[in-house]
């Protein structure tokens, strides 16, 4: 069957091929950043859902509402930071709509038994104790959860993130180490340390 | 176990990866379980640290990209055939309105004519015996509104301004086709249309005589016939 297509005989044919030349220099610019960007937006979802197939879903949701979005964006140079919040909002609207799998989570979160008190090496490769951390880190403000898991990823120094999240380095800075502290108070207790006297 | 006093400061140097200073570094020197839980915590932190990175950076599967991609040229896709569609349902309902609105102006003026028409034909009472005359029939108010539209000079315009571009359906691969022949129409955008100044398309108004009916001259049939 012949493919028909709709046209508006009035316009010119600059017009039509304007319009397609522009959307393919938009999808252009957008492909350039996908390469770079794309791994950010996964690994905040992934920071925020702890689940691999959602967070490639979200990642895969919030590239998409970009590029629909891209031509709206002024400054291009920020569009690291608005792909990181587009990510952060939807991974977080999608963990609130996911009840039962938060419920899953708190039941698998709260072991029968403590582990025993171990290296730092061994804790960080126990299994179990990054379900801990995960679930300690879901715990977290949004705030600070977002400028730890940044702080976290490779190549994202204090300045980036703060230039990436418009606050500044002190900001920053101020949110890692409140983060980090509490994250260590719901952790203590699965490292079997400080019983003070 | 370490000393309570000393807890909160060894936890905050221990979250602030400095070591120790001042009276707490004097005190660690002295305090072998102070020392061991500094040293625990700071063990604490650097799992939470690794475990971080190992959160932060979780390997990114490849197929991601692939399917972000895809996705966009779904969405890109989907943009360009969602318009025909709309405007197809578009177009399919207004045609639905016109023909209702139609067939309820024909259903009136059916309803009404033979009224009108049976009122205007009528007989007068043979008492009366004044001359029957005929009004000219009311002109057609559909033909009318036609006429308003030939005769409105801006309806062009606004047909080459572009308000009210026409669309239409042709095959992809004459669509350039018909885009190059619509710019050379452009090109006369200004010349007259045939049917605005085409004499013929604009009709008179109909104009219809009185008929003339004569008076009837009755006779008596014994007249005739003496006659």
């Amino acid at each position: 069957m012949q493919e028909l297509v709709l046209v508006q005989p009035g316009r010119t044919v600059g017009d039509e091929l304007g319009q397609r030349a522009a959307q393919a220099d938009t999808r252009r610019e957008f492909e350039e950043r996908l390469a770079e960007c794309g791994p950010l937006a996964y690994r905040v979802a992934r920071g925020v859902l702890r689940n691999t197939a959602d967070a490639e879903d979200v990642a895969q949701e919030a590239l998409l509402r970009a590029y629909r979005k891209f031509d709206r964006l002024r400054d291009r140079n920020r569009f690291r930071a608005w792909l990181v919040r587009i990510a952060f909002r939807l991974a977080l609207d999608r963990l609130r709509s996911g009840k039962r799998r938060e419920l899953r989570d708190t039941l698998w979160s709260q072991p029968e038994h403590q582990p025993p008190a171990a290296t730092a090496e061994d804790l960080a490769a126990s299994t179990e104790f990054q379900a801990h951390l995960e679930s300690a880190l879901a715990e977290l403000p949004g705030k600070l959860r977002l400028v730890l898991l940044l702080a976290a990823m490779e190549g994202h120094t204090i300045d980036k993130i703060a230039a990436m999240l418009g606050i500044s380095a002190g900001t920053v800075k101020s949110r890692i180490f409140y983060a980090r502290k509490q994250l260590a108070e719901k952790l203590r207790c699965h490292a079997n340390i400080i019983k003070t006297r | 176990m370490p000393c309570q006093h000393y807890k909160d400061a060894l936890i905050e140097a221990a979250a602030s990866g400095a070591q120790p200073q001042g009276y707490l570094h004097a005190h660690l020197n002295v305090c072998l379980d102070c020392r061991a839980a500094f040293e625990q915590e700071q063990s604490l932190f650097s799992s939470i640290d690794a475990g971080l990175h190992l959160t932060a950076n979780h390997e990114v599967p490849p197929s991601l990209l692939p399917r972000v991609r895809a996705r966009l040229d779904e969405a890109a896709a989907t943009r360009r055939g969602w318009m025909p569609q709309w405007f197809a349902l578009a177009s399919a309902a207004l045609m639905v309105v016109a023909f209702l609105a139609a067939r309820a102006v024909w259903r009136t003026n059916v309803v009404q004519k033979p009224i009108e028409t049976a009122r205007k034909t009528s007989v007068p009472p043979p008492e009366n015996h004044s001359p029957v005359v005929v009004r000219p029939v009311e002109k057609n108010p559909v033909s009318q509104r036609q006429f308003a539209i030939d005769k409105n000079p801006l309806a062009p315009e606004t047909l080459i301004s572009g308000k009210t571009m026409p669309e239409v359906l042709v095959p992809r691969d004459q669509e350039i086709l018909l885009a190059e022949y619509a710019a050379q129409w452009r090109l006369h955008a200004h010349a007259p249309l045939l049917a605005q100044d085409s004499d013929a398309t604009i009709l008179p108004p109909l104009q219809v005589a009185p008929i003339q009916i004569a008076e009837l001259d009755v006779k008596l049939l014994a007249d005739q016939k003496s006659q």
